[in-house]
């Protein structure tokens, strides 16, 4: 019988896999019903067996081994003992008998595996260690293919045991996977580790070269002891969500620390152990399959700790020992470029895992191969860069930075005496490798310039892009301040001239129009020199302010110029560069270049100056100024009277400072408003004149600040979205300004409001008309936005109102135009934060007020409208309903927005069509907003009608893909019934709210609702439960009821699922009886998914 | 670029320019530009530059106002571009002809009867909607001597 049924099959393989040319799809459909019923055969181990032995389809032997393993895990509590035994001492035979195809390997492997793993839970794990000793025979004694197949069967039992919170054999509560982990643990894992180590032992003791199929065997070999030592040796203190999420960091490319237990410190504190993985690793190093594992045994053996070395001896004493055989390793080998990474790694590790002081006391030879390690990556990375396909050096560097990064602010390690020529050394490569010959050795390969396109938005700012290793090259370069000081300013110097002399040229027309190339190379010298200067004088800490770093301080102190002469070189008076302090030099220089730059511009050299470098000098003026401008000499501990001279909050020179920088932003802004980079850093240093404290702030008393505003009022043209951040600047200097110099900016926003009356008021409605309109909303957003807070009525905030007052008649005027459309809508939603914060119940008040309106006039004109275009109308609903969600999440802050919010929320859920929330990002902001308004209670006030579309929505929802947006609707749905509970279950609302519990078991019996969610689905099931306690029991009903049709052999066990799962729970909504149903419901869910999957 | 020529036609009824020109980085997305001799509204828009020190140039993706078929241009960010004049006006839906021509009220009460019932989906609703006897408001857009409707609404403005 069973060889009709393997015909029977292999018929249907053969059509299943032949091209889709010669067989019809309803064949094709047939021959997968086939499988589909082959799938859910019960006890099928006979017929697969057959199947097995006579089959030489691979398609069938595949679903063969399958089943197999399906059918165990469905069926286990109805086999015996022997049945399981003698299943998995045919597969084990099967396996050394023949090789086999990996993919049935590794399918019937892993069920040998499960059926341990699951033997272990009544044998306390007598099987398994039977079976591991076993192996080790046959790896000592067997033909290699057997060897290597006992190897595979060791990596897939300890695969098995590994992951308990996402293990694939379900069927086994978490709590029964966790416990036979830590068994396996407590019995098994040292004695795989110390049999595998003496294999290899043995292995490299022969003298064999690794290649063929020894070198297979040792790459399994090498597994196994990568696995171990990478092994999750997870606390059973931690909640089970916290080791969830330890074990999926294991899981992740690079595994965390080596932290052992007690009982393994015979074994790793062993001298000769750490020796021989060093000696593996030289054997194995020429075959790349073997050398990367041998690698990361070695990472992770850097990474030693936990209790084994506990005492600071022992982590002292297995350091030394590490590093001894370390070095001698690096002065054996020439490391290749793949190996570099790990040796990155082995550094990186060492140096955080084990104490500053512990690392000092290391031999010279550790530091050298790290200086020198760094020095060549740093050179290879930048040709790799120009390559743009490995980026192996890159992490290496990164890597190696780290440790460098560490090791220049560890105070208690290393010396400065010590530090200070490596960091030299490092600094110089660096530099070296960014500048253009005869300086440096920048080649063709670094796209300094001409010839390809550069996408603004993909591509990152390189300012950024790179600030990770220039934070750390700057702060080794002020471990050596004099000379670092001294070689900066001399290039800056140098390519300044250079820069000068070739724009004057230009100027008096002496060269070709666009420059040349020279004039590229230049331009890119500068913009490395500044990034480096810009790390070396200041930390780029974006937001918060920073301080003048402590070594250029302490370097300005000891150098004690002469103030007089320094503060005279600052403003330019001077250029005899003796006496000045060694900062306020560089500085200067910096402030030169600005000079230049701006005065090329205004000469009408714009289009050929670079818009990067422009970018790259605002960018540099803006954290230099975080740091040293308007300094506090309160936040010092020690001041240089240079320093403190020239920057202090009341000096002159620092006034002087900042109209120079409002001066730089204003000609930037003019003159290269159409380059998005330049203008954009310009308009960044303005605002970041405007972040400091108040007290400190400057601009207000700025005249070049005045003129911009003055400019800017007139009508600049600048583009839209430079003049709204211009605006944004604006109004935070007059919000804590006053007098005079408020009136002043105010005159800007008064402009403003007059150019946005004149353009509602004209009666022709033109494309010029309506590209000014929208540019204005967006200016008015900026002035919103710059705001700190909406306070009482002043001149500022009634001209804000006087905008947000015209959205309703802007949109109803111009509900065909989303180009003025969107900016209305955006414009109102962004103020609605500060608006609903305001103290002031005014305030609220009025702009509830025209949130009302502006639902009222976009209702009117939107809904249920059909365009010609649906897809372009899709993409304009989904931008207005982003704003208007916005929105209406404001209005549910305050008690007065609660009307408009029901009423923005009617708006909206009409317009959420089912296609737009099969968008991922839409449907997350929507169901979070959902959630929100749950939270405030904003939901059950709906009229009914509403009401259910919420539920409607709720129900997509829940069958999306995404974890988060079901997790979010669970939620929801739990808010939902702690208030239905209160209104009872004949409620129209409680009605209306039950209708998604069926929708919703279904859903996770079938595991149809992500594995993240299902926590939440089950508090879901709860709280729908405790709003009408019959339904849980109703619920099971129907579905046994639909299952004693298909399936009447399972029905008892389904019943007992259930009973499991009410069991001692009452529905009273209560904590302790809500934790003791989220227990009850894993049992249920393993037990159910354990004989339901058909996977 | 679309060919300038092609670009500057003047629309029969007004006698101005169908086009008028306007810097590159003024443009705004959901704004109007002409990509390749056709009216289309910004769906996207990137820049690019040549070279590390070169300067910005803009990249835009449209699509057709009339038929929804996408177009990519690139121009330097301190170019002009044409900028189309588009309008987009409301009617009251009166009647339909029997040879497919639609009656539209404005505003103001003129009535026009040269538009024609437009193709596809739009169109089916547009007919079904009307014999069921619902009020439809249709939104007529024009542009570059182009005239014809792109969307429908039940007129719920006459509710209220």
């Amino acid at each position: 019988m069973n060889d009709s049924a393997i015909q029977i099959l292999e018929a249907a393989a053969q059509i299943l896999m032949a091209p889709p040319n010669l067989v019809t799809s309803e064949q094709r459909h047939q021959a997968e019903s086939v499988f589909l019923e082959f799938r859910t055969t019960k006890n099928p181990y006979e017929l697969c067996r057959d199947i097995l032995e006579k089959s030489t389809s691979d398609y069938v032997l595949f679903e063969a081994a399958g089943l197999i393993k399906s059918g165990l895990i469905r069926e286990w509590s109805l086999l015996s003992k022997e049945d399981t035994c003698s299943i998995r001492e045919y597969l084990l035979n099967y396996l050394l008998k023949k090789e086999n195809p990996p993919f049935l390997k590794e399918r019937l492997l892993q069920t040998i595996a499960i059926i341990i793993k699951r033997g272990s839970v009544d044998d306390g794990g007598r099987e398994r260690k039977a079976l591991l000793a076993e192996l080790e025979k046959i790896i000592l004694s067997s033909p290699i293919s057997q060897q290597k197949l006992a190897c595979s069967l060791i990596l897939a039992i300890m695969q098995e045991f590994a992951i308990t919170v996402k293990s694939a054999d379900v069927g086994l509560i978490w709590e029964v996977h966790f416990r036979l982990k830590k068994s396996f643990e407590t019995i098994n894992l040292k004695r795989i580790f110390r049999f595998t180590i003496g294999v290899l032992e043995q292995i490299i003791r022969s003298g064999h070269p690794p290649e063929g199929e020894q070198a297979m065997l040792i790459k399994q070999l090498i597994t196994i002891i990568e696995t171990i030592l990478c092994w999750s040796h997870v606390s059973p203190l931690l909640s089970k969500r916290l080791i969830g999420a330890f074990e999926a960091i294991y899981e992740s490319e690079t595994a965390p620390a080596l932290r052992l237990s007690v009982n393994w410190r015979d074994t790793i504190m062993k001298p000769e152990l750490i020796a021989l993985f060093f000696e593996l690793h030289i054997y194995v190093r020429s075959n790349p399959d073997l050398a990367n594992p041998s690698l990361t045994c070695l990472v992770q053996l850097a990474s030693l700790s936990g209790v084994v070395v506990s005492a600071s001896n022992l982590k002292q004493q297995y350091l030394e020992n590490y590093v001894n055989y370390f070095l001698r390793m690096l002065s054996f080998i020439q490391p290749v470029e793949r190996e570099m990474l790990g040796i990155a790694e082995i550094y990186r590790r060492l140096i955080q895992f084990f104490t500053p002081a512990m690392i000092a006391a290391t031999p010279p030879a550790f530091l050298q191969y790290l200086t020198t390690y760094t020095c060549h990556c740093i050179r290879g990375s930048i040709i790799e860069e120009g390559i743009n396909e490995d980026t192996l050096l890159r992490e290496a560097l990164n890597k190696f930075l780290h440790s460098w990064s560490s090791l220049v602010h560890d105070s208690d390690g290393y010396s400065n005496e010590t530090l200070q020529n490596p960091c030299i050394e490092v600094f110089n490569t660096y530099l070296q490798c960014r500048l253009a010959p005869p300086d440096g050795t920048r080649g063709l390969e670094v796209k300094d310039g001409c010839g390809e396109d550069i996408k603004e938005d993909i591509e990152e700012d390189e300012r950024q892009l790179y600030s990770d290793v220039l934070m750390t090259i700057g702060a080794m370069g002020r471990k050596a301040p004099v000379h670092c000081c001294h070689v900066l300013f001399t290039l800056l110097q140098d390519r300044s001239k250079r820069l000068e002399s070739q724009l004057h040229l230009l100027h008096l027309g002496k060269l070709p129009v666009n420059g040349g190339e020279q004039l590229v190379t230049l331009f890119e010298d500068l913009h490395w020199i500044l990034m480096i200067i810009g790390h070396f004088l200041a930390v780029d800490c974006s937001g918060s302010e920073a301080t003048v770093p402590p070594e250029l301080m302490q370097y300005s102190i000891k150098e004690n110029a002469n103030i007089d002469a320094s503060l005279r070189y600052l403003v330019g008076e001077t250029t005899t560069p003796e006496n000045i302090d060694p900062i306020i030099k560089l500085v200067g220089a910096i402030l030169r270049i600005s000079e230049w730059e701006c005065a090329a511009l205004e000469a009408g050299l714009g289009s050929v100056f670079s818009p990067e470098l422009s970018a790259t000098i605002s960018w540099l003026l803006k954290i230099w100024a975080n740091s040293y401008l308007m300094l506090d000499p309160a936040e010092y501990s020690e001041m240089s009277a240079v320093i403190e001279c020239a920057f202090r909050q009341e000096s002159t020179a620092a006034a002087w400072v900042v109209q120079r920088l409002a001066k730089r932003s204003s000609v930037v802004l003019k003159h290269l408003a159409a380059q998005p980079v330049a203008a954009k850093h310009a308009l960044q240093l303005l605002a970041h004149l405007t972040n400091a404290h108040p007290n400190k702030n400057q601009l207000a008393s700025c005249e070049e600040f005045m003129a911009l505003v003055a400019w800017e009022a007139s009508g600049s043209n600048l583009p839209g979205e430079s003049r709204k951040e211009l605006h944004r600047v604006f109004a935070r200097v007059a919000s804590f300004t006053d007098g005079e110099a408020k009136n002043r900016l105010l005159a800007s926003t008064a402009a403003l409001q007059q150019k946005l009356m004149n353009l509602i008021n004209m009666d022709t409605d033109t494309e010029p008309v309506r590209n000014m309109l929208a540019d204005t909303l967006d200016c008015f957003l900026g002035v919103s936005e710059g705001m700190l807070e909406f306070g009482t009525m002043d001149d500022q905030l009634t001209m804000l109102f006087g905008a947000l007052d015209k959205i309703p008649g802007i949109i109803f005027k111009y509900h065909n135009y989303p180009g003025v459309v969107l900016p209305a809508l955006n414009f109102l939603s962004k103020s609605a934060k500060n608006a609903m914060h305001s103290q002031q119940r005014d305030t609220v008040n009025k702009f509830v007020d025209i949130c009302n309106t502006t639902f009222e006039v976009y209702a009117r004109w939107n809904s249920g409208k059909i365009s010609s275009i649906p897809q372009d109308a899709e993409e304009e609903a989904y931008e207005d309903t982003t704003a208007l969600m916005e929105l209406v999440r404001w209005l549910a802050c305050g008690e007065r927005g609660r009307g408009a919010c029901a009423r923005g929320l009617r708006l909206l859920l009409p317009l959420v069509s089912p296609a737009l929330l099969a968008l991922p990002a839409l449907a997350q902001r929507v169901f979070r907003l959902l959630r929100d308004l749950d939270a405030a209670e904003e939901l059950t006030i709906l009229p009914i009608e509403d009401f259910n579309m919420v539920i409607a929505a709720l129900r997509i929802g829940l069958t999306a893909v995404s974890s988060d947006v079901s997790t979010l609707c669970c939620e929801t749905i739990v808010g939902l019934s702690n208030k239905a509970q209160m209104m009872g279950e004949d409620d129209q609302y409680s009605l209306s709210l039950l209708t998604l519990a069926e929708l919703l078991l279904m859903l996770i019996i079938k595991m149809e609702i992500p594995p993240d969610s299902i926590p939440a689905a089950g508090a879901a099931i709860y709280s729908l439960t405790c709003v009408k306690p019959s339904l849980l029991e109703g619920l099971a009903r129907q579905v046994i009821e639909a299952f004693a049709a298909n399936d009447p052999a399972n029905v008892p066990r389904l019943e007992d699922a259930f009973r499991l799962l009410t069991n001692g729970v009452l529905f009273d909504g209560y904590r302790p009886h809500k934790i003791r149903f989220q227990d009850n419901f894993d049992k249920f869910l393993a037990s159910v998914h354990g004989f339901l999957i058909v996977k | 670029m679309g060919d300038i020529e092609d670009t500057h036609f003047e629309t029969g009824d007004s006698g101005a320019s169908a086009t008028f020109p306007m810097q590159c980085s003024a443009l705004r997305k959901n704004g109007f530009v002409m990509l390749k001799g056709r009216p289309c509204k910004i769906v996207e828009m990137s820049t690019s530059k040549t070279g590390k020190h070169g300067h910005a140039k803009v990249h835009l993706v449209g699509i057709d106002i009339f038929n929804g078929k996408k177009y990519e241009d690139i121009c330097p960010s301190t170019h002009n571009m044409d900028v189309p004049h588009v309008k987009r006006e409301d009617y009251q839906l009166t009647d339909i002809s029997d040879d497919g021509y639609l009656t539209l009220m404005a505003d103001n009460g003129d009535l026009r009867e040269d538009l024609k019932i437009p193709d596809g989906d739009l169109g089916a609703q547009l007919r079904s909607d009307f014999d069921s006897g619902k009020e439809l408001l249709c939104t007529v857009l024009k542009s570059c001597g182009e005239e014809c409707v792109i969307a429908v609404k039940a007129n719920t403005a006459l509710d209220k």
